[in-house]
């Protein structure tokens, strides 16, 4: 599993599920994770964080929001040379074949359909963890 | 002919499958909060009447037609909601509670159109309004409106859906 020095972003217009998540973050142990309300507010700190010599390790990001949506800061990150690696998390209540079609060729490193539980947070970390470093969670 | 075309030249009001897909959405959200769900008996009212004092709205569109889904609480029980869901007490309707209803509605309307479009219905990706207060709420809609009832063993919700064609 990812070390609890883990640095998230978590993304959602919602306040209320931006809280949920902090939520099981911190029951799984992390600390570091900070807000944003959506990819107009993300990607400068994403942009930031990394010229700073602090980025995000992790992004876990609505789609639909106002202003800029989850799959169009996805497809930011994965344009930009130094960012591209990211692993990014898109956790949303849009469960479309042609939606979750849309964010793999965007490049999303794995996708959680809304309502969830701490339990699919988890394992899909655990999944991440384990595809970015090559070995079982 | 589509899904969509045959929803634009049906009543929707009395569309089983839009009203299952938005029953399935609301029964499975509400759940995953934690609370227990019964449905009720779906009726028709001829002009639009607030039934919560407090809605999450969404625009729909599907090919021609034009409509509101909104989803509505009592007091009682999104309080009793969101203390199973958020482990949170609240007494007062607060941005707390709206962001939670604008959360809720955003789930249900995005089960119910996945369902809806893989049967080729056609509805875009919209963003809730959150609304307080029922005068304000009625302000948002004007003729016959399809209304879904619910209840859990601490209040009433609904799903109101009204039509612009």
């Amino acid at each position: 599993m990812f070390p609890e020095n883990t640095k998230f972003l978590v993304v959602d217009d919602f306040a209320t599920m931006r809280k949920i998540v902090k939520k099981v973050l911190t029951q799984l142990g992390y600390k570091n994770i900070e807000e944003a309300d959506d990819g107009n507010t993300a990607w400068p700190m994403i942009k930031d964080a990394h010229s700073n010599g602090n980025p995000y390790d992790i992004i876990i990001s609505d789609w639909n929001m106002p202003g800029m949506t989850g799959v169009d800061l996805l497809k930011n990150v994965r344009g930009d040379a130094n960012l591209k690696e990211m692993p990014f998390v898109m956790v949303t209540a849009e469960s479309e074949q042609k939606n979750i079609v849309e964010a793999v060729k965007a490049g999303v490193s794995d996708y959680i359909v809304k309502p969830f539980n701490a339990n699919t947070l988890k394992t899909k970390l655990e999944a991440l963890y384990s595809k970015h470093n090559g070995q079982a969670a | 002919m589509s899904a969509a075309e045959k929803l634009g030249q049906g009543n929707p009001l009395l569309d089983k499958r839009l009203v299952n897909a938005f029953v399935e959405g609301m029964v499975e959200v509400i759940k995953s909060t934690g609370t227990e769900v019964k449905e009720g008996k779906p009726f028709v009212e001829p002009q639009f009447e607030a039934k919560g004092s407090i809605a999450g709205m969404i625009g729909m569109v599907a090919g021609d037609m034009r409509g509101t889904i909104t989803i509505s609480f009592d007091d009682s029980s999104v309080f009793h909601i969101l203390e199973n869901w958020l482990m949170e007490h609240h007494d007062q309707i607060n941005d707390e509670v709206a962001d939670a209803v604008g959360e809720l509605t955003n789930q249900i309307y995005g089960k119910a159109k996945t369902t809806l479009n893989e049967l080729g219905y056609g509805f875009e990706m919209a963003i809730p309004t959150v609304i307080t207060g029922g005068g304000k709420i009625k302000s948002y809609h004007d003729g016959a409106t399809l209304i879904l009832p619910f209840t859990c063993d601490n209040g009433n919700f609904f799903i109101e859906i009204t039509v612009e064609r």
